[in-house]
């Protein structure tokens, strides 16, 4: 038994996940050491819950791993061998080569490569405007994505009112694995208990879909077709609220004619799923009132995203469940006046946008919600082709392209070739042997800003230790280095302090009043309000025209805007690069589809393995497998095997039960540490690793959504036992 | 007449995110390697049909707690408000109580004295829940004094786990008293 004699305990938020504010949490500091954490029952957004990956901050603060001096390379690329330099001398290199790359190739030669959003990620908007680049490199994994596919149909993203439903469909989505500490698994489980029923459309039973009262195990990537046999059904057997369609949306006529082809039976070839249950699901949906769409980044990671969003959006839509009670509804703001936004958004001209190295979403589109963007994986590309320049420095904070973005091989041969490459991250990471300069930053739980918050909740971080190392805040990072390029006046003159008191204006608040309530400011919630189409369906876009998201001020079932530019008018199926129907002729050397979860309960994207008590959990990568595929292979649960796609191939161990789909096999991503204090190993990047990325295709033509550059997570394999 | 305090363990509402392993551990400063609530999964069924259930177990503070009846030192005792304690200054560690316990309950660190959960009582004291209870996201495990819970269960589907050593556990969620004890079959 422990004594707890001399203890602190900090309010602050945790800084294990994201995006957006952390948990409330108390930070446990004993003797100057960050011991243990609990949630604050203070916290509105977690009510004093937190989940396994929040318990893990001392270790992740203390680690081995952590980068605690700036590093200079001194060897080959690729070869690992550094110099520690001072905080002052490693941005005094980057400027210095920021500022001579600048004046010989243009500002657009640099790119900032955007981490899961963070607080900070408005900041390197900031830079890249200052510094006059465009290319911004998102990744077309996350919400972005499907934003953008809701705001062209609806007017902006609506999100289900669980609370006040009788039906909830949890579809591509993980609600115990992201936030499980929000309202949103609560909801739920309350839902469940007060006799709404529960629907999961997903390839995997997960905890979730353990809870469900029906499972649609469908197979990854296919969502699109499962979508459009939803609603040719609905159409077809006339279940749509007619008052609805004829007042408020544009091109039902064309839908109606659309999707006559998309039968239950034709989607059950595609998606697995047999046609009976497609048409239960739909008439399930179109009957139960109110129903409402828990949407999941799932939906994200084909070829066929955003038409999958699309379809999506339509079917809530045309059932009447659009920003109704207990369906999906448009966010009414809370009862806080907002922060101001760190972004500068005024600077992009057409111009500016003409020099975006690789546009994430098309030209015309731009600028998107977080400003003008590339997409991460063509900003990689652009170093190998050249075309239609090449980047010439990379600066990656917290993010690791090696795990984070299909074509493993081609991101180390473009960081091998790249001019200058910048890692900056708390944690050694899984690229940094190829970085010129390595910026360690302080762990949140070291910094005493920014201030975070919800619609209705607003707190000051706060410092629970010291730094433990040569290094400052990801923030002091961009403002220290926007200061040395001479970018000073628009960056607060390189005063957190100052930048933080001016985006609190609105709240008439500074940073050391806030920090006067420990726990933060509670804002009353204001009540929600529905229906509110006249205002939604009007919103004006992001791009520079400013053209309304949907012109003829209803949904857009048949969208002018995207066939205007050459896009499809009505959502459409596009098979995967590689499926059992899309590519028959491969299934016979690879006949399991394989994908990959991409949120774990103990790990988040490519980090955290290297955490004894989260590892001693999940200890091994796996490879989820039904019996009925094992069986035959002389596969047994706990085997390693090797799983080889057309691209790639990986060693990892079978984890075999009956929650999959017997013609798929799924793994987890993002693996590649080792965890030192419990001697488990890493594991190597590409082939015999444990690395899903470099499993799929980068066929420019098959591998992403042509709209929106969604990377799809989808190929065939073939499962061995390793030797 | 002392209290006795339990658990009502909610399975449909436990989603396996292992919180309540992490926050005992953290709370308590369990050493590596060891655990005082584990969550356990139980798979049934075919593909499509199939359910996956599971539940967070701790020490069960039994009615009439074998490990108190075998420990050779008498160094665990069952306090008036039902939290089964152990005095570290009595334990020689035989583990004569790890063996008899049909839970696995008792768990041996480095020092190889009988350690394991005490509902927290120093948070208890203050006011506060055991910090598994606290944090669970899916108000999955819910802690007090068990006829409160009984109470609180009345009309669902819930019941006292049946074992000879009368555990002060409460459960709900459609699985059966067999099938949970089968998870523990190979202890006791």
């Amino acid at each position: 038994m422990r004594a707890r004699a001399v203890e602190e305990a900090i309010p602050t938020f945790c800084a294990m996940c994201g995006p957006g504010p952390g948990c409330g949490i108390y930070a446990h500091v004993r003797d100057g050491r960050f011991a243990w954490v609990e949630g604050m029952r203070e916290s509105p957004l977690n009510r004093g819950r937190l989940c396994a990956k929040a318990y893990a901050a001392p270790e992740w603060v203390y680690s081995p791993q952590r980068l605690k001096h700036p590093l200079r390379r001194t060897g080959e690329k690729g070869e690992g061998k550094f110099e520690p330099v001072s905080w002052d001398r490693a941005l005094d290199l980057i400027a210095g080569r920021l500022k001579e790359q600048k004046e010989k190739y243009g500002p657009e030669s640099l790119a900032v490569l955007a981490p899961a959003r963070r607080t900070y990620s408005d900041f390197l908007n900031r830079f890249l405007v200052a510094h006059g680049s465009p290319n911004y490199g998102h990744s077309g994994i996350c919400a972005m994505q499907k934003a953008f596919a809701f705001s062209y149909t609806l007017g902006g993203t609506p999100f289900p009112d669980i609370g006040r439903s009788n039906l909830v469909v949890i579809w591509g989505k993980q609600p115990v694995y992201s936030g499980s500490t929000r309202s949103n698994l609560k909801d739920i489980l309350d839902a469940r208990d007060r006799g709404a029923r529960i629907v999961a459309i997903k390839p995997t039973m997960e905890p979730d879909v353990a809870l469900c009262d029906l499972w649609i195990p469908i197979r990854p990537g296919t969502d699109a077709a499962f979508a459009l046999a939803v609603l040719h059904t609905v159409v077809g057997e006339n279940l749509y609220d007619a008052a609805f369609v004829s007042e408020w949306t544009y091109g039902f006529e064309e839908l109606k004619d659309h999707v006559r082809k998309y039968t239950p039976d034709w989607a059950e070839r595609i998606t697995g799923v047999a046609a009976k249950q497609i048409v239960h699901f739909a008439r399930l949906y179109a009957s139960v009132k109110p129903a409402c769409i828990d949407h999941g980044n799932g939906l994200e990671h084909a070829p066929s995203s955003n038409d999958a969003v699309r379809a999506v959006a339509i079917l809530t839509a045309i059932t009447g469940n659009l920003d109704r009670p207990g369906g999906d509804v448009f966010p009414s703001g809370g009862g806080m006046p907002r922060p101001k936004s760190p972004g500068i958004k005024d600077h992009y001209t057409s111009e500016w946008i003409d020099r975006l190295v690789g546009p994430e979403f098309p030209k015309p589109f731009q600028p998107w919600m977080e400003g003008t963007s590339s997409a991460y994986y063509r900003i990689i590309e652009s170093v190998l082709t050249e075309k239609p320049y090449p980047v010439r420095t990379i600066i990656s904070p917290g993010t690791q392209p090696a795990v984070s973005t299909r074509g493993t091989r081609n991101v180390l041969a473009a960081l091998e070739k790249l001019d200058f490459y910048v890692v900056v991250d708390v944690m050694q990471t899984a690229d940094m042997r190829y970085a010129d300069v390595v910026i360690p930053v302080a762990s949140m739980y070291e910094t005493d800003h920014p201030f975070e918050f919800t619609p209705d909740w607003i707190m000051a971080r706060r410092r629970v230790i010291e730094p433990l190392g040569d290094y400052k805040s990801d923030y002091e990072f961009w403002f220290d280095l926007a200061v040395k390029m001479g970018y000073g006046k628009d960056f607060w003159g390189g005063r957190i302090e100052s930048c933080m008191n001016d985006l609190l204006e609105p709240l008439q608040l500074t940073m050391e009043e806030l920090r006067k309530h420990p726990t933060g400011i509670v804002f009353p919630r204001k009540p929600p309000v529905y229906e509110k189409y006249a205002a939604v369906f009007t919103r004006r876009s992001t791009r520079l025209s400013r053209e309304p998201f949907l012109p003829q001020g209803k949904v857009a079932i048949y969208n002018t805007t995207f066939e205007e530019h050459g896009f499809e008018p009505l959502p459409v199926w596009v098979e995967p690069p590689e499926s059992l129907t899309g590519t028959p002729e491969l299934a016979g050397r690879y006949p399991l589809v394989f994908s990959d979860f991409h949120t774990s309960k103990v790990y988040n994207a490519g980090w955290l393995r290297n955490l004894p008590c989260l590892r001693e959990v999940l200890p091994y990568p796996t490879l989820q497998m039904h019996p009925d595929a094992a069986r035959p292979r002389g596969i047994c649960n706990g085997d390693w095997v090797t799983v080889e796609s057309p691209h790639g191939s990986m060693k990892i161990r079978a984890e075999v039960n009956e929650g999959i789909r017997p013609d798929t096999v799924m793994a987890l991503h993002g693996w590649w540490q080792g965890c030192e204090e419990l001697g488990l190993p890493g594991f190597p990047l590409l082939d015999g690793g444990a690395n899903t990325n470099s499993m799929y295709s980068v066929d420019a033509r098959k591998a992403y959504d042509p709209l929106t550059t969604a990377m799809s997570s989808q190929t065939l394999v073939e499962v061995k036992k390793a030797d | 007449m002392g209290r006795q305090y339990g658990f009502y363990i909610r399975t449909e509402r436990c989603v396996q995110c292992h919180a309540c392993e992490l926050a005992c551990n953290s709370c308590n400063g369990v050493e590596r390697g060891l655990q005082w609530r584990k969550v356990m999964d139980l798979w049934r069924g075919r593909f499509p049909d199939v359910s996956n259930r599971s539940f967070s177990f701790g020490c069960a503070h039994c009615g009439r707690p074998v490990c108190v009846e075998v420990c050779p030192e008498g160094a665990i005792s069952k306090r008036k408000d039902g939290i089964v304690v152990v005095d570290p200054g009595k334990c020689v560690g035989c583990r004569t109580c790890g063996d008899a316990c049909p839970f696995g309950v008792p768990q041996y660190g480095q020092n190889g004295i009988m350690q394991k959960c005490d509902l927290c009582r120093e948070r208890l004291e203050r006011g506060r829940q055991p910090a598994c209870a606290e944090t669970c996201p899916g108000e999955a495990l819910k802690f007090g004094p068990i006829d409160d819970l009984v109470r609180e269960a009345d009309g669902k589907p819930a019941f006292l786990l049946v074992a000879p050593t009368e555990p002060s556990v409460l459960i709900s969620g459609g699985l059966t008293n067999d099938e949970i004890m089968g998870l523990f079959e190979f202890h006791g």
